[in-house]
This record gives structure tokens, sequence and C-alpha cells, in this order.
């Protein structure tokens, strides 16, 4: 009897033990998981430029949303390798959890990012990436799909005409610059056996508008110019529009701004295909933090990228993409 | 019969009636325990959300009538400039430098001043002339005013308010900021019919997010704006919905209209709250994650399982208490009738300590084992008069046979003309006569009982003349030690009769009497036939008394002796055929009290 009473009781306790336990468990499956740290390098932090203000905006957001610490730090020029990669050093040196990098060279930051691997640092590209694939995860937008799309509304520009075509892409050997390039041939379709010349701006507006300007001068009959960034095709906007060319000149980009958007409520940019950069920056930062969390992730992932035109651009579906939605509304009107 | 099956079977199980009662109760706390916990948690669960949805309609309600007065607000500036005299004037008249236009854009100062949710107004001509803000603000030169939605908006509904869903506005030159557009289509003074031109008010967005974010539903939830297309208004992740990083039930909330609705299931579910504003014709909706929700209960519910945790350890103390406190008393009784039944009534009366059914079992009792103890100890007083009657019985037998033997021989010796002889025999025999008869005691000294036996001996001595001889070796310390009476003499009988007399040579009887550890021992030896084994092992057998003798016999002094002293004392025999036997009488030296008294 003894035994039975101690069996009876054990199994009591246990049963009440056991109830504890996951009301306890319970409430600690509600605490937060570990606070991840993640450093973002892009390439460049300028206001002005729409397409890394929202992808740093994205970033953050997702950063706030899944409550992990965020820091940003990028040179003021985008061709600034070295000091991409002093910066990259220096995150290095704070042993984050993962480094998230939009390497601004094809090969010149591998050493470093081999090093930051090395101390186990997770390492995600955003938007680029290099030669040696070094990363755990990349997040971009498919730029030859993008390119690609804009091969093909720039062959439906052209049309009948007969005439040279010039492609000012921004830094020469950067994966985006070659992908794009590459898919707008494919656009182009048999047009594109008219690509005159490939100039490289180096992602400064004088440089492209200058390239523009000589480019103008040697192809008489360019009929299509097309930049391969943003910094490419206002540069080369810039140059159409005062030579007043935009009738004969139709000028087709990738990436926007709001000079962009004035340059295409005037006529002179014909359309861009902008990508989704709060998407891509939002989906990094969520994916690298997965990625953490020991969550399968896709190794690849596409943010997508859509045609913007003069006619579609107020559309409520493109507007968001190309109206940046900061929470900063009332700063820039100020500004 | 069947009953008391089923009851066996049930009970049946518990070897105690304290584990019974224990089992039942605790079976019956922890389920009552249980039973009210997980009630409560599934109500606080339901409360929970349904205090939420209560809480979140009314604040719901509330905005979209903040937002309302909002709205009703702007359309009474968008009234008071539209209706304005200025206003027909710088539609129908011209543009430059003139008093109206001055007085308008004082006007639209003012306005703007002070308020900082209106973020552009303007009043825009029919030919896409316009007057924006101070003055300043020139229109952006590549837009066609019809390609405005709010504009086409205005223009086609006369005299009547209409709002945009948020949008980007770019009337202004440079200027491409989120807003939601209040506009009025103002129909000229002389053609009532035709349009003349729209006013608009462009509402800061950060307007709505304040209006939205000033009553927060808690961390559980967010609130979003729909307009009536279900076009969002504002949404707090309104950047990631652009971006399908986010969905959000729209069309859900678009089909109930005014009212909560519960989507999803357990914790992942999500709890919207709708009020439809008729002015508007914006849905404000109240998004709450049910599993947050709970999270902020999971405390309440973190204490009630704790409660319960407590209440079964206590349900367990307690039903153990409860079974010991009732079983206690059984199992005292229990013990006490164990030791009763065992025939110790020694122990203290059980204590009653209730007046419930074991108290008055406990009294009976007590009651029963006074009146048993007394009943034993009546019994015991009984056969102690009895033993005690017995012993009298069985001392009191004198000897007839040796009498009359005696007499024969006193007889004999007197027409022998032995007068010597006679005398001594006659003396002796008196004696013999006056010891058995005088003394009531039971007990006697051992000097008196040798004395009897010496007056014995002497009586048979003389009757067999040639055949025995006898020696009395007594301790004279032994003189004082008490003995029951007419021991002695019937050994010595035995002795005489089995031992002596068939003797072809002369006998002799000793009778020794000595100490030994604490005892008092007296010997009675003869070198007669002896006995053998089987005479010596049936010799205190009952058929064995000798009629010829005193009638008492061996058997009869063992008895007594024992029923006196207890098992331990009494005689041994020990004999060897042909040598002779001897037989020891063994009785405490030391006698108790007790036995003096009886």
């Amino acid at each position: 009897m003894r035994n039975y009473k101690k069996w009876m009781i054990g199994i009591l306790v246990l049963a009440a033990i056991l109830l504890g336990g996951m009301g306890i468990s319970g409430y600690l499956q509600q605490k937060n998981p570990k606070k991840w740290s993640l450093i973002y390098i892009p390439k460049v932090v300028d206001g002005t430029n729409d397409f890394w203000t929202s992808l740093i905006a994205g970033a953050r957001t997702a950063a706030d949303e899944y409550n992990a610490s965020l820091e940003v730090t990028a040179p003021d020029q985008e061709m600034d390798v070295q000091r991409q990669n002093e910066l990259l050093e220096e995150a290095i040196a704070k042993r984050p959890d993962a480094i998230l990098i939009s390497p601004s060279s094809f090969t010149e930051s591998e050493e470093y990012l081999k090093k930051a691997k090395k101390k186990g640092i997770r390492i995600v590209y955003i938007d680029s990436y290099t030669e040696e694939p070094l990363q755990d995860l990349t997040v971009a937008t498919d730029n030859l799909e993008a390119g690609r799309l804009l091969g093909e509304y720039a062959a439906q520009l052209i049309g009948e005409k007969e005439g040279k075509i010039a492609i000012v892409a921004h830094v020469q050997g950067v994966s985006t610059a070659r992908e794009r390039e590459k898919g707008f041939r494919e656009g182009l379709g048999d047009l594109g056996q008219n690509v005159a010349e490939v100039v490289y701006c180096d992602s400064q507006y004088e440089k492209a508008y200058e390239l523009t300007n000589q480019l103008m001068e040697k192809y008489p009959d360019l009929v299509m110019i097309a930049g391969m960034n943003e910094y490419s095709f206002v540069g080369a906007a810039r140059a159409v529009r005062d030579e007043k060319a935009q009738d004969r000149i139709a000028l087709v980009g990738i990436d926007s701004s709001q000079e962009a958007v004035e340059l295409m409520e005037e006529g002179i940019i014909k359309g861009v295909v902008v990508q989704k950069a709060f998407k891509m920056g939002y989906l990094g930062v969520r994916e690298s933090i997965r990625m953490l969390g020991g969550q399968e992730v896709e190794k690849n992932i596409d943010s997508g990228c859509e045609l913007v035109t003069p006619e579609n651009m107020y559309d409520s579906e493109i507007e968001k993409l190309i109206f940046p939605f900061n929470s900063s509304r009332k700063e820039t009107e100020t500004s | 019969m069947k009953k008391e099956y089923t009851e066996g079977r049930f009970l049946g199980r518990f070897k105690s009636i304290q584990s019974a009662i224990f089992t039942t109760v605790a079976i019956v706390l922890l389920g009552a325990v249980l039973i009210v916990t997980v009630v409560s948690l599934n109500y606080t669960r339901k409360a929970v959300l349904e205090n939420s949805t209560m809480y979140t309609q009314t604040i719901i309600r509330q905005m979209n009538q903040n937002i309302d007065s909002y709205i009703d607000y702007m359309e009474n500036i968008a009234s008071v400039i539209a209706d304005s005299e200025d206003v027909q004037k710088y539609l129908s008249g011209d543009l430059d430098n003139t008093e109206y236009r001055r007085r308008l854009l004082e006007q639209f100062h003012t306005i703007l001043e002070g308020r900082d949710d209106i973020c552009n107004l303007g009043l825009v001509r029919a030919d896409g002339k316009a007057l924006l803000n101070d003055g300043t603000d020139t229109v952006n030169p590549n837009i066609r005013m019809e390609n405005l939605e709010w504009f086409r908006n205005a223009w086609d509904n006369l005299g009547i308010s209409v709002l945009t869903s948020s949008h980007v506005q770019h009337i202004i030159e440079g200027e491409r900021p989120w807003v939601i557009t209040l506009s009025k289509g103002i129909c000229s003074r002389d053609r009532k019919e035709k349009p003349a031109g729209v006013f608009f008010i462009d509402l800061n967005y950060n307007a709505i997010r304040e209006l939205c974010d000033q009553n927060t539903i808690g961390d559980a939830g967010y609130v979003f704006i729909l307009d009536q297309d279900g076009n969002i208004v504002y949404h707090p992740q309104q950047q990631q919905l652009y971006n399908e990083l986010q969905t959000e039930n729209i069309d859900e909330v678009m089909q109930v209209g005014s009212d909560a609705v519960l989507t999803g299931t357990g914790n992942s579910g999500k709890v919207y709250c709708i009020s439809k504003s008729e002015k508007t014709g914006w849905s404000v909706a109240g998004c709450m994650n049910v599993g947050k929700l709970l999270r902020s209960s999971r405390q309440a519910q973190l204490i009630y399982v704790l409660t319960a945790l407590v209440l079964m350890i206590i349900a367990i103390i307690l039903s153990s208490v409860v079974a010991r406190n009732i079983t206690l008393p059984i199992q005292r009784l229990r013990d006490s009738m164990a030791k009763v039944q065992e025939g110790d009534f020694g122990g203290p009366d059980l204590i009653v300590t209730s007046e419930n059914e074991i108290g008055s079992l406990t009294s009976s009792f007590n009651v029963m084992t006074h009146r048993i103890e007394e009943l034993m100890e009546q019994n015991v007083r009984d056969q102690e008069e009895k033993r005690k009657s017995e012993l009298k019985a069985l001392q009191s037998q004198i000897n007839p046979h040796f009498l009359y033997n005696t007499l024969d021989s006193i007889i004999w010796m007197a027409e022998g003309k032995k007068n010597e002889e006679v005398v001594l025999m006659t003396a002796a025999l008196a004696r013999l006569l006056r010891q058995s008869i005088s003394n009531e005691d039971e007990l006697v000294s051992i000097a008196t009982e040798i004395e009897y036996a010496r007056s014995y001996l002497t009586i048979q001595k003389m009757r067999y003349k040639d055949k025995m001889e006898f020696q009395i070796q007594v301790d004279l310390s032994l003189n004082h030690v008490k003995i029951i009476k007419l021991v002695l003499q019937p050994i010595i009988e035995n002795a005489i009769y089995h031992g002596l007399k068939y003797k072809e040579t002369k006998g002799l009887l000793v009778v020794r009497g000595y100490r030994q550890d604490g005892n008092a021992v007296l010997e009675i030896s003869d070198d007669g036939t002896g006995m053998d084994e089987h005479t010596l092992a049936h010799i205190f057998e009952r058929h064995k008394v000798n009629y010829h003798s005193n009638g008492v016999g061996v058997y009869n002094v063992q008895k007594r002796l024992q029923l006196y002293y207890g098992a331990d004392y009494g005689i041994s025999y020990r004999s060897e055929p042909g040598k002779g036997t001897t037989a020891t009488i063994t009785i405490p030296a030391e006698q108790e009290e007790y036995h003096e008294e009886l």
C-alpha cells in the first residue's frame, strides 16, 4: 500500500512538474531570441540616390521588425573600392554575426571577405557579388532579367528606326554592369548588333554627361542610349536634354531617382527598369537573420524589378516603387 | 451480494482505508483544480479576446470619428475658400497682380501657417493655370491636369468634396510627396453646370499617421485605413505591403464592413475590428495578433497555472491529512485491538477525540476492554480459588491404608508385648497425625516437613525392622524455608514401597537437604531396586498412583508442587536399576510474598 501511495504521489508530482514546466517554457518561448548584430556596407550612401536610400530603409525596417542591430557604413563615392575595403576591415574587427555587403569591386574585396569568413562571420551579398562565391546568401535583382526587360522595351521604342545604340555602363567589371549589359543585348534581339559602343562613367554624373556628349558627336545616327545605372542614364539624360536631342535619341536606364522621374516627366527619359530596392534591403536583412537563426533559406534571392514608363509612372502600383515611401517625409519637404 | 462484490472491486485495491480515502479525495480535488484551471484558462483566453475586441472597436470607432471630423474640418476650409468671391473672380478673370489673387494667397498663407498637416493647397483653373500655396511654387510643366485623379474626380463631381487614397502628388514642380488629397470642383457663377476650377488640399501623410498612431491599440496590434476601393490609405507597414513583403487581409476587411472578425486559427490568428465611415467611405481597421494578445494574458495564465500547482500540492497534503485524520483513530483502535487480542490489557484508554462514529466506537471499545479485563481478572481469581481448593483436596487425602497398616503393626507389637516399641510407634503415629491435621496452613517449614518425614520413617522402620535404615541430613539454613506440606512423605513412601521393599538385603534411605542456585533442594535417595527407563519415564503419570500407600502418589505431589511453584520446580527422578533411585525436590529458597498470602 505504501508503494501504491508513493507511486500515486510520484505521478501527481510529475504531472504538476510537467504542467509547470509547460507553463514556464511557454512563457519563456515568448522571450525574444538572440539579438543578432549585422553590418551592412553598401556601395555608397547618397541621399539623392533613391536606390541606395530605399535599400537601406528596407534593411533598417527589417532589422527593426526582427529585432536585430544593424549598422550601415559606406563610402561617399560608389567607385571607392579602397574605402569600402577599409570599412569592411573595420566591420570585421567589430565581429558582427553577419556582414552584408554590396561589393563595389568584382575581385578586390575577396581577401577581406575570406578573412571575415575565417572568423566565422557570415557573408551576405546584396545587389552585387564578387567573382569568387564567398557568400552564404545573395539577395539581388536578377540583373540579367532587368537588362532583358530594358532591352525588350528599347527594341520596342526603336521599332523600325535605323541607327546606332550606345550603352553607358557604370563601372567596368562590376557584376551588375556586366549582367545588365548582357541582358540588355539579349532583350534587343537582332538590334543587338547595332550596339556601337559601351562606355563606363564610374558612377559619376559628370563623366556620364561628357561620355554621352562624345558619343553623340561620334555617332550622329544614335537612336538609343541605355544607362546601366542611375548615374549613367541621368548623366546621359542631362547631355541629351542640353543637346535637345530627346526626340532623336531614346534614353532608357536602370534604377530611378527624383531627377530621373523629372526627366521622365519631361519626356527625355523614355523608360526605366526599377529594382525593388526596399524589398532587396528588407529581404537581405530578413533572410540573413533567418539564416543566422538556423532556418533553411534560399541561397539566391531575386528581389525583382519593374519597367516604368512616363505613361504608367503615376499608376498606384508603380508610384509605390519609384517614390520612396520614407518616414522622413517632413525632412525631405524642408530640404 | 453483487453490490458487495463491486465495492470489493473498488476498495479491494486499497489495503488501507487511509490510502482509499487519500486517493479518492486527491483525485477529486485534483480533478476539480484541473477543471477550474482549464476552464479559467479558456475563459481568460476568451475574455481577453472579447475585451480586446470590444476595446479596440471602441478605439477604432473613435478614430473613425476623429478622421471624419478631421476631414470635416478640411472640407470646411475647402468650402470657405471655394465659395468665396475671390475664387470666382480668379477663376473667371485675369491672373496677374490682382487684388483678389493677393487676398487668396494671403488666405492660403494663413491656413498653411496655422496647420502643419496641410502639405499643399491650391486652386487650379480649367486652363491648367493654378494658384499654389504661397504663390511661389510653380505648376509642374510636364503634367496634364486631366491625368490627375483628384482633379478629374472633382471636375466630374461638382460641388462635392472628393478624397483620394494616399498617392504621390506631383502638381508642384520638383515636389513629389505622398499625400491624401481633398479636392472640390467649383462651378462657375454664370453657368452652373460647367466646372470652372478645382480647389485642393493635400493632407500631409503624417497627419493621418499621427491620427492612427496616437490611438495605439497596444503592442498587440496596429491600425490601418482602406479607402472605399480597398486601396491602402494608411498602413504602418505600407512599404512592406507595396513590396509584397507582407500581406494584409484586405478583401476580408472590405467584406466585413463595420464589425469584428477573427481570421486564422490559434495563436497565429488575427482579430480585425473595422469601422467604416459613411462620410469618407474609408474603413478604419484595427488588427490584433491573437498570439500577442494572449501573451499579455499569459502572465495571468502563468499565475493560474502556478496557483493550480500550489492548490494541487495543498490538495495532496490536505487529502493525506484528511485521510490520516479519519483513519488515525481507526488505526489506534486497530493497534489497541491487536494488543487486546494478544491479551494485553495494560495499555491506557484510547482518547476519544471526536464525537463521530469512530468516537463512539472508541469509547465502546474502551468500555468493552474494561469489561473484558474485569472478566479476565474474575476468571483468574476463580481459577486461583479452584486451584486452591484442588490443592486442599489433594493434600487432605490422608492415608487410610497406612493408618490401618500402622495400627495393625501396633496391635501386633502390643500382642507381642513389645511395649517400648508400641509406645514409640504410637508416639510417631500421633505426631504424624497431629502434624497432618493440626495445621490448616498449606505451607509449613522444611523443618516441620522433615519432622513429619522422620515420624513416618520411624514408623516404617519399625514395620520393616530388618529391611531398612534411614538417615536425614538437612542444612540448618533450610529449616525456615517454607514448603507445601506433605511433599516428602509420599516420595519416601514411594521409595520404600517400590525401591526398598523388594530389596533382599537391608536398604538405606537418605533424605538430604541443601541450597543450590537459590533453590532449596531435598533429595530422597534409596539403594533399592531402582527403576528401568520405562518406569522412570512414566513415573509422574496418574495411573501410577499407588493405592497401597497414602493414595497421594508422586503424580499428586508433582502436580501440587508445580501448581504452587510453577513448572520450573517440582520433582525429578534419576534411577539405575539395581542400584537405587534418587528423587530430587526443588523449590525456590526465597519465596514470594504472593505465595505467602495464598
